[in-house]
């Protein structure tokens, strides 16, 4: 038996015909025309505004409160062959991670982990350290550690490869991908080139900024240092970032503030850095540097390298400009 | 008896369910439980035609002969209840507006089956004559290319904008933002990836899917030259449906999705796909499938020769006379139309000549790439090259350390490359462009391109140059070091053409 249309439903269907043909038959005038034709217009207009508020919220910041930690020296080097022990000497003598994490901080460590490569290529921080600032952050009562980085390569081949992932997840932090949508722009109280910056949420919303970077050669700067590490946290277009490199890494620096620099020199890339990929560019040094002041670490590490400070270009412009501590032969350091 | 209609929606549906699932666990690091390789490897049209084509021997000719050897055992179950295809299709044909088509006559539906054996015909002498043609018809690769490349990245982004949407506007940067992070690592993947002509690609999935809501299942029924290549064999099978007692009602007629059942109540072998509805609707409920007659009286005789209408033989000689100078032209035709820019190649490419015949566009290799570098082109190659991969250093570039693409292709146009091999491959050449590169043209250091150059020793080599008292670093590239991956191309800080490109090799 044929089964004909729902007897209700052909009923709203004609109704819906029949307002649909009034309407359209109804005579265009004029006036009508140019209410329709303007008010379209308004809402094409407006429409942006609506979508904007909707979506694109990109609040601004105007960078990390700088604290100031009595620390018991300025910089502390640690030798010895496990890295892990090394980083946990070094940061005891610097005082105990009890003055950089109070309880029920959140804290982002932030390594290098930028390169798909392995531990022993030296192209990323020693998942060993990492490890061991976690743990440490973890005994200082820390409400949650957040390991993240902004790699170069593909995130997940580089979080896997360089052992980060699995070493920090193991000591109970979160390790996770930067999402390059969550960020706030960057304010600066003078005139500067990282002016509306996006830099991701996350590293600015927190309680204690740890960078971890590793000491390695670079093309451009001549050493990756703790200053070049924190280009990690930038989204955008960070190409460009590399034209007057000097100034906005120290303009970032100033922004971020991180609150300790633990700086890993157990392998270092010496030359083809800073992706680096061949043993025979590994030099291991098995050293481990810590400090509250990154221009100190940075210019110790230079040190270290043998290199001048003023052929490091970030470095120069933080001696010009008098950014941290910049006379290393005042600084109070000490090795353990 | 009757029950089988329901098993066989259940099959299609996880059958389905196990397409989509293997493409979309074909992303890095590939740890699904099936190889996407075995979704064409099991497809005798692409692995016949593909071996045939390129003389060469396929691992997966064995798994598609055995297909044959089951289809001759059951007929075309594959396409009534396992082809994703077809069951998009079915799903499609719900829609129809009318709830029932009047049957076609036998002379109608005796011509809507030829069409198929024609197309098969024409892949088939083009094959002989070193074209391989199946790519462009095969439902397998269609719909392949359709989930891989329009409709998990459809899903991905509305998810994951839907999630970042909830994300900023309510400022859930607790607890959800955490799972969002879950999710991302887990089942949409880290990157949302995009591909080029995905409209394109999908458009010609839909045209298909609509058509039958107009005729059921005509895709199978005229065009599907896999369809066809089942058919000739499934005219041979054992399994046979067998009625008795018959009150020539003509509802099996009527519900025949592939009008394989004459006006005497009788099929056609070759066209039935064992979907169970003549079974399922017969009044008395007297049809049924077996490899043996009940009772005693046998119709399998006039049955079999009924059923070998599809083509005749006469049919079958006009087209292999037709066949042979189209073969022979159609690959004069397609070369001159082929343009000779050239495109780069995913590392472990054959040889531009043997890929195109080769590929046979299923999109895996553009599926898995892990930084979303490689694209299906369009017409830049011809209509060989259509939807064939291409890497593209502005969108991604080729990741140092990764073999996938060359592990998921299912015919050996990327070779399967160890990671020593695939370091060394190269896909093109990278040249700087010193009217453009800031060091060169405007005496600013940059060099992010010799930062984010993978090879150890530095295929992008740096030359100082003193220049009004300022030290410049001026990259230059050592092209026998270069390998073509294109980061530098990606990461190359210059708008809106980059500093640096990678070119095809020979260009």
């Amino acid at each position: 038996m044929e089964k004909g249309p729902n007897p209700k439903e052909s009923v709203a269907m004609e109704k819906i015909f029949y307002h649909l043909e009034c309407y359209l038959k109804q005579t265009l005038s004029q006036r009508k025309f140019l209410k329709v034709f303007f008010s379209s217009l308004l809402l094409l207009l407006t429409q942006n505004i609506f979508l904007k508020e909707l979506f694109a919220k990109t609040s601004s910041s105007n960078g990390r409160p700088k604290k100031k930690i009595a620390t018991a020296h300025d910089l502390v080097l640690a030798e010895g062959k496990d890295p892990y022990q090394n980083t946990v000497k070094a940061i005891e003598a610097l005082g105990g991670m009890g003055l950089f994490v109070k309880a029920g901080d959140t804290v982002v460590v932030k390594p290098n982990m930028a390169w798909d490569r392995n531990p022993r290529q030296a192209a990323n921080t020693n998942p060993r350290v990492v490890a061991a600032v976690v743990d440490l952050c973890y005994k200082a009562g820390a409400r949650r550690v957040n390991v993240f980085d902004v790699p170069c390569n593909e995130d997940r081949r580089v979080y896997e490869n360089s052992g980060i992932q699995k070493a920090a997840k193991a000591s109970g932090a979160h390790v996770y991908y930067a999402d390059h949508w969550n960020v706030m722009k960057a304010r600066f109280p003078y005139k500067s080139a990282m002016e509306d910056w996006p830099i991701l949420r996350d590293a600015i919303v927190c309680d204690t900024f740890i960078n971890v970077p590793v000491l390695k050669h670079h093309g451009l700067t001549g050493l990756t240092l703790s200053m070049k590490n924190l280009m990690g946290v930038c989204t955008g277009s960070r190409g460009s970032m590399h034209v007057n490199i000097g100034t906005k890494l120290v303009d970032l620096t100033d922004f971020i503030a991180p609150e300790l620099t633990v700086m890993d020199a157990t392998r270092v890339l010496t030359r083809n850095g800073p992706s680096g990929g061949s043993l025979d560019d590994v030099m291991p040094m098995d050293k481990v540097i810590a400090s509250k002041d990154p221009t100190l670490a940075d210019i110790f590490a230079c040190g270290l390298m043998k290199k001048s400070v003023l052929s490091v270009p970030y470095l120069a412009e933080a001696k010009k400009r008098n950014f941290g501590i910049t006379d290393i032969t005042q600084a109070d350091i000490i090795k353990v | 008896m009757k029950k089988l209609i329901f098993l066989r929606k259940i099959f299609q549906l996880f059958f389905l369910g196990l397409f989509i699932y293997v493409l979309w666990s074909t992303t890095y690091p590939l740890t699904g439980v099936l190889s996407p390789q075995l979704l064409f490897k099991l497809d005798p049209l692409i692995m016949f035609f593909t071996a045939l084509s390129e003389r060469v021997l396929l691992p997966g000719l064995l798994l598609a002969g055995g297909m044959l050897l089951l289809t001759l055992v059951f007929g075309r179950f594959f396409c009534g209840w396992i082809c994703p295809m077809g069951t998009m299709i079915d799903i499609t044909r719900k829609l129809r507006f009318r709830r029932r088509q009047r049957p076609l006559k036998d002379g109608q539906n005796q011509k809507a089956r030829k069409p198929k054996f024609f197309i098969l015909a024409f892949i088939f002498f083009l094959a002989l004559g070193g074209v391989q043609a199946a790519w462009l018809l095969d439902p397998i690769v269609i719909i392949a290319r359709v989930v891989s490349l329009s409709f998990i990245p459809a899903v991905t982004l509305t998810l994951n904008n839907l999630c970042i949407f909830l994300i900023q506007r309510f400022e859930l940067y607790g607890g959800f933002y955490d799972f969002y992070r879950g999710l991302k690592d887990s089942f949409l993947g880290v990157n949302v990836h995009f591909f080029a002509n995905s409209l394109i690609t999908f458009l010609f999935f839909a045209i298909i899917c609509l058509a039958s809501v107009f005729l059921s299942r005509v895709w199978c029924r005229s065009v599907c030259p896999l369809g066809a290549l089942y058919s000739l064999v499934a005219r041979f099978s054992f399994l046979k449906r067998f009625i008795s007692d018959c009150k020539n009602c003509g509802i099996c007629r009527r519900e025949c999705r592939m009008g394989a059942i004459k006006e005497d109540n009788q099929y056609v072998q070759g066209e039935c796909i064992l979907c169970m509805d003549c079974v399922y609707h017969c009044t008395k409920g007297q049809t049924y499938f077996a490899f043996k007659e009940r009772g005693a009286r046998s119709i399998l005789q006039e049955t079999e020769r009924a059923g070998r209408s599809g083509m005749t033989r006469r049919d079958f000689l006009f087209w292999v006379l037709l066949s042979v100078p189209v073969a022979g032209l159609g690959r004069v035709f397609l070369k001159a139309l082929k343009r000779d820019a050239g495109v780069l190649r995913p590392p472990g490419a054959l040889p531009e000549e043997r890929f195109v015949d080769t590929c046979v566009r299923c999109g895996n290799c553009m599926k898995v790439c892990i930084t979303n570098g490689l694209q299906p082109i369009f017409m830049q190659e011809g209509i060989e090259g259509l939807w064939s991969p291409q890497l593209v250093p502005e969108i991604g570039y080729c990741e140092y350390n990764c073999t996938l693409c060359g592990n998921v292709c299912p015919t050996g146009a990327l070779n399967a490359l160890s990671l020593q091999e695939k370091k060394q491959a190269k896909i093109g050449v990278a040249r700087i462009d010193r009217t453009l590169c800031l060091p060169w043209a405007d005496q600013e250091n940059c060099l992010v391109c010799e930062e984010h150059c993978p090879v150890a020793e530095k295929a992008i080599k740096v030359r100082v140059m003193t220049i009004d008292g300022k030290e410049i670093l001026r990259p230059y590239v050592d092209e026998d070091l270069c390998v073509g991956c294109g980061i530098c191309q990606n990461k190359c800080p210059v708008r809106p053409q980059r500093a640096i490109r990678v070119y095809p090799l020979g260009s």
